[in-house]
């Protein structure tokens, strides 16, 4: 069914005194847009008049956005970054420029100029010329003050420009380096995680053995927690179901998740860096297949097993 | 190095308001990473998810003022637009309208990677421990995009229990932060 199929109508519970309200579970699905649409209007038009619902809704959006968290951080393809600027490159902004602020009273004897549009139309510039041919000094003072003026805005306008510029660079140019220290963090640790002499290397092969083999590797640090595994020739899953790798520790106790994955199109997939315990050695490694989003204890079969 | 705030935030949205194009790449530098790995979760597939951080950018970009400090955490307005935008795509909708105008109520400064990755690590934890039937409901209602119809067609669990747990699930994730 899709959201906008019509689904039960939205139960409600009415305040002691007050208007009645969504119920709270729908709000939920309504911030997740999951309500089918005539629901979701209902809910809408509600929100216009209530504040109490508009709050909770605003919790209710906090609390997706830490739950959206949750999810393992990816970086981007470089090329990313680069297709966005140019795309900003080729739509940029036409900033319309504020005029600059005429005094309040301006001086009673300066001659106001006759419109742009009449210049060369017999009564112009000239026309007004013949009708004052003494401008006196005091006039052509006062124009050169507002001359002046002029000069000074623009210039002004060209430095705040210069300054917005900077500012922007040094504030992008913060950024990148910012990017760069986590990424180099992250590579430095996934290198300390594979090169390390203290690591445990196990290949991981299907059971029983297909023609085309998955085959997968783990390097595995019991120390420092730190895990890569690196897995080829993985069968694509069905909808909802996901590959989970499990750490078998020594001592017996209960395997642990070390995270879900899903092959590429070409059956590749890997798992970074999980969270995992620290100080736990591993006797052996397995994958199994889970529903969405992972199990707590493997389902057998255990697919993949290494040790 | 400095730490961003929420200002800086502020000051890079109002130098994209002003077309500046360094400033938006700043944006893109820094919270790149969230709505990518949001939407790669949804989409399972890297190039539709580079597609919806392109969009979602390019939407900061033409239209700034579409968020302002007033709603809250511009992090977590991202996440919930990527995650929304990747819904879309993947049920082949028109882009729906976000109920953009309500604040959202977030205190967590995204900008700041270190508070960021306390965060996710708090919050992973918190999901973690929920019983799996409620963290798989709250997964693929979010992620997945399923109704709680879809769901409880698909579970065998009835309508109300399908909704209860994902309304207590958010709940538990939000008081965990709240003690």
């Amino acid at each position: 069914m899709s959201p906008n199929q019509p689904a039960n109508p939205i139960a409600t519970f009415a305040g002691p005194n007050g208007p009645r309200h969504p119920n709270p579970d729908d709000l939920v699905l309504y911030a997740m847009q999951l309500l089918p649409a005539q629901d979701a209007a209902a809910v809408t038009q509600h929100l216009q008049q209530c504040a109490d619902c508009r709050a909770e809704l605003g919790h209710i959006r906090a609390d997706l956005a830490t739950f959206a968290n949750t999810t393992d951080l990816q970086s981007p393809p470089a090329s990313a970054r680069q297709r966005l600027v140019d795309q900003v490159g080729r739509e940029k902004k036409i900033v319309p420029i504020a005029p600059a602020q005429a005094p309040a009273h301006p001086p009673a004897q300066v001659q106001t100029a006759p419109p742009l549009a009449a210049f060369g139309r017999g009564s112009s510039v000239l026309s007004i010329e013949d009708h004052q041919p003494k401008r006196s000094g005091r006039t052509v003072f006062a124009l050169a003050g507002w001359a002046a003026a002029a000069c000074l805005a623009v210039g002004t306008g060209f430095l705040y420009k210069s300054r917005e510029d900077l500012r922007g660079t040094l504030t992008a140019q913060t950024g990148q380096i910012q990017r760069l220290n986590t990424d180099a963090a992250s590579a430095h640790q996934l290198m300390d995680a594979l090169t390390d002499p203290k690591a445990v290397r196990v290949t991981l092969t299907a059971k029983p053995l297909p023609k085309t083999a998955p085959i997968g590797g783990v390097t595995y640090n019991p120390q420092k927690g730190s895990l890569v595994f690196l897995v080829s020739d993985l069968n694509p899953l069905q909808a909802y179901k996901t590959y989970e790798l499990w750490v078998i520790p020594s001592d017996g106790t209960t395997p642990i998740p070390a995270g879900t994955f899903h092959p590429d199109d070409q059956g590749n997939a890997a798992v970074i860096m999980p969270d995992l315990p620290k100080g736990v050695p591993a006797k052996a490694f397995g994958v199994t297949i889970e529903d969405e989003g992972g199990a707590e204890k493997p389902t057998l079969p255990i697919i993949m097993a290494g040790s | 190095m400095p730490q961003p705030s929420p200002e800086d935030d502020s000051s890079l949205l109002a130098l994209v308001q002003s077309g500046n194009e360094h400033a938006m790449a700043s944006l893109f530098d820094r919270y790149s990473r969230v709505v990518y790995s949001v939407a790669l979760r949804v989409l399972r597939d890297p190039a539709s998810a580079e597609d919806v951080l392109q969009e979602v950018f390019m939407q900061i970009w033409r239209n700034p003022g579409s968020f302002t400090a007033a709603r809250g955490s511009l992090g977590g307005w991202l996440s919930i637009v990527a995650r929304n935008r990747s819904i879309d795509l993947l049920r082949r909708k028109r882009p729906t309208v976000d109920a953009d105008d309500i604040p959202l109520a977030s205190s967590f400064n995204l900008a700041d990677e270190a508070e960021r990755n306390s965060l996710m690590e708090r919050a992973r934890g918190v999901i973690y421990k929920l019983p799996t039937e409620q963290r798989k409901t709250l997964e693929m209602a979010f992620f997945d995009g399923l109704t709680h119809s879809e769901i409880a067609e698909m579970t065998g669990d009835p309508l109300g229990t399908v909704k209860t747990r994902i309304r207590s699930g958010l709940l538990t994730l939000r008081k965990a932060f709240q003690s």
